[in-house]
């Protein structure tokens, strides 16, 4: 603190400026320094655990049950643990029903949430503050209390243990954050553009079809992405709305005490494959979504 | 417009739910029986019995199924007889099976021809009664000689009522109701209620989940999750959003790899770390490649609770600090570059400019994230399961499941899952007390 220069600025080539502009660059290198580290630390602490498992699903069931093992990964490569996961009763089922489930609600929440979504960027319609915190208040929610009560309903409705109702309440927990994500990715397209293509003798529909959807596109794709893994991963609700049409997650949930460490092993492999690959797409939409709630 | 179908959506999913779910906490849909002056439901009520309520049966009677549906339930068939008399006349009426043998049927089993019964018993009338529609309570309108022949001209089902009064009180209540409800004994006199058919407000839910002995070890287990957890991933949450609010080279890279347990299922994580911690996993590899260990260490068996719950924290601050790091960023590119050359314009260290110009600016994220991650912290479930079996160590959730799941019993497992959600709303109401963000600072 000695070298504050005080409440009036010395001129600028003196040299305590100079002095303190060496020391601001020497601490920040030191600083960058610090931040490198820090990365690859958290990095590794992130990558580690997921490469083991990779390596455990990628390689003989021998050397999944061998101890001590080999720290090195992917020795000997083998599909042998994955094949015998495949083969078990019910995997492949659950893997199928587990896309489909996950596909229905991308599609509903997407067709349900993109028209919402515009209109809550677009257009101030009273309530839209109260729109907002209810979304933001049913993201929260557990689903814990839904699920039981769902259940429940949809026993008495006879739509029970189907891929369809499990998918719809998928697209009710997935639509809050869709319609989040698409309101501010509608939001980032300047209205202007808009008004421009108007001004050129567009139609509303026209210049929201040729200009503003190709714009918001990639915003909605990423949505989608989302609500595809939001489904893949969900498990409570899935193991309390299916019986005989388990999702994956469901199935492993209910096998899990039964069986080996090869089964947990590729099953986990195969719960998060997907979101390792989809993670890639949406990781910069995620902030708009946050930035948003947290204005 | 645009927005209606998601309100409905919503609405359909969530506000339903809650409502069905208060009422399977606290309503007993089958607490009471309301009991009638006579065999039908038209009669008024005469009084109440209790679910499990013993009775005495007083009598019994037939009356009209109202729904075909119902089981559980103890019928008569009566049918409409034609009878010819010898001397020429004739005759239509009601009796029931008892008193008519049925003696031809057509193929698909409906009653064609009969001979009226005889009655047993010389002191009683012999004859039976015709009335003019089913059930006892009919207008009589004939009396059929004994073994008189007779065609069945239609079929009815009866379901039987029983008048009945509450046997172990003095005083108690009598009246009719249908069999479906009562339950009677071999001796044909005394019997309980088995079920009621008015429902009625109850806290016996509420009481059944705090009597359970799982439930005290979950809710302290949760609790005792949620205070390991939330700080530990606080911090590292804040370090890894200065990581990449730093921009450093690769920083896209970086943040795919923060982010990547965001989109990881809890169980995905809780099999991720069996693989770790279990017996032949990596850590005792590693541990042993170190020369730390001579022989495995046991982590995850019913012996070692501590263990369990220790790898639980550790998978959970894996798995959920990827979304506090996010909101946290996007609090920080919030701030603006201003606020941060000035403090560093005036020799604030990097660490006086995160603690007295970022955190401060970062409160209303730090609230948001405090919220989201509490909420999600009280719900904790399939890492549970994954790396303890969900015996040793039991959070509220898994309690919630097991309710529902292995004891059928869905009215305490909501009470459970209403359990969660009255903490989940107490600590956000206490987050959004105990914070409050100066109008100032929020810009």
């Amino acid at each position: 603190m000695t070298d504050m220069p005080g409440r009036c600025l010395p001129p600028l080539d003196s040299p305590e400026v100079r002095l303190l502009h060496r020391r601001m660059k020497r601490r920040s290198r030191r600083g960058r320094l610090w931040t490198y580290a820090g990365a690859v630390v958290i990095a590794l602490w992130i990558l580690i655990p997921l490469l083991f498992l990779t390596s455990m699903a990628f390689t003989t069931r021998e050397t999944v049950r061998s101890y001590p093992k080999n720290v090195l990964p992917f020795i000997p490569f083998s599909t042998d643990t994955v094949r015998f996961f495949l083969d078990q009763p019910g995997v492949l089922d659950g893997l199928r029903n587990s896309l489909i489930v996950a596909a229905i609600t991308l599609l509903l929440s997407t067709v349900l949430a993109a028209p919402a979504g515009y209109a809550i960027a677009r257009y101030i319609f009273p309530g839209r503050d109260v729109v907002r915190l209810g979304i933001l208040a049913v993201r929260a929610f557990p689903i814990v209390v839904l699920s039981i009560p769902l259940a429940v309903l949809f026993l008495r409705a006879g739509i029970f243990d189907s891929v369809w109702s499990l998918a719809l309440m998928h697209t009710a927990l997935a639509m809050p954050t869709s319609v989040l994500i698409i309101a501010s990715v509608f939001a980032s397209v300047p209205h202007e553009l808009e008004e421009a293509g108007q001004v050129f003798g567009a139609s509303a529909l026209q210049s929201f079809w040729h200009i503003v959807l190709p714009l918001a596109l990639p915003g909605i794709a990423a949505s989608s992405v989302f609500a595809f893994v939001l489904s893949w991963n969900e498990v409570f609700a899935a193991g309390v709305l299916t019986l005989e049409n388990r999702t994956l997650p469901a199935l492993l949930l209910v096998q899990l005490q039964l069986s080996s460490d090869a089964y947990q092993f590729a099953g986990g492999f195969f719960l998060m494959a997907p979101s390792m690959v989809f993670m890639f797409f949406i990781r910069n939409y995620l902030f708009n979504l946050w930035g948003q709630v947290t204005k | 417009m645009l927005v209606a179908p998601v309100l409905i959506f919503l609405g359909l999913f969530f506000a339903y739910p809650m409502y069905e779910g208060l009422r399977l906490a606290f309503w007993d849909d089958d607490a009471v029986l309301p009991l009638r002056e006579g065999p039908s439901l038209d009669a008024s009520e005469s009084g109440r019995l209790p679910q499990g309520a013993a009775v005495e049966v007083l009598g019994r009677q037939g009356n009209l199924l109202a729904d075909a549906e119902a089981t559980d339930l103890l019928t008569e068939t009566w049918y409409r007889v034609a009878i010819h008399r010898p001397d020429g006349s004739s005759v239509q009426g009601w009796a029931p099976e008892s008193r008519v043998r049925v003696r031809e049927e057509s193929a698909d089993g409906t009653p064609l021809t009969a001979t009226i019964r005889p009655k047993l018993g010389d002191r009683q009338d012999p004859r039976t009664i015709l009335r003019d529609s089913p059930g006892e309570a009919a207008a009589q309108i004939a009396l059929a000689e004994p073994r008189a022949a007779a065609a069945v001209v239609e079929a009815a089902i009866l379901e039987v009522w029983f008048h009945v009064r509450g046997a172990d009180v003095a005083d108690a209540d009598q009246g009719w109701a249908p069999s479906r409800f009562i339950q009677v004994f071999g001796d044909e006199v005394s019997g309980r209620i088995d079920r009621g058919s008015a429902g009625e407000f109850t806290t016996e839910f509420i009481r059944k989940m705090f009597d359970d002995r799982f439930f005290g070890p979950a809710w302290r287990t949760t609790l005792l999750l949620l205070a390991l957890i939330i700080p530990a991933q606080f911090v590292l949450a804040l370090l890894m959003a200065l990581v990449i609010h730093a921009r450093i080279k690769l920083n896209s890279w970086f943040l795919y790899v923060f982010t990547i347990p965001m989109g990881m299922s809890d169980l995905a994580v809780g099999t991720l770390f069996f693989s770790i911690f279990t017996g032949n996993g990596l850590l005792n590899s590693v541990l042993e490649g170190l020369g730390i260990i001579d022989s495995p260490h046991v982590f995850l068996s019913s012996q070692t609770r501590n263990w369990i719950i220790f790898a639980i924290v550790v998978a959970e601050i894996w798995r959920s600090t990827s979304i506090v790091m996010v909101i946290l960023v996007s609090g920080l590119q919030a701030i603006p570059d201003e606020n941060l050359e000035a403090a560093e314009l005036f020799g604030a260290s990097y660490w006086q400019r995160v603690r007295h110009v970022m955190l401060p600016l970062l409160k209303p994220s730090i609230q948001v994230a405090l919220i989201l991650r509490t909420i999600l912290a009280l719900q904790v479930f399939a890492v549970v399961i994954a790396l303890g079996g969900g015996d040793t160590v039991t959070v509220l959730t898994n309690e919630t499941f097991r309710q529902y799941f292995d004891f059928r019993n869905n009215n305490v497992a909501a009470a459970y899952a209403l359990f969660v959600m009255v903490l989940s709303l107490a600590s956000a109401f206490f987050y959004l007390r105990s914070m409050r963000t100066d109008p100032e600072i929020r810009r």
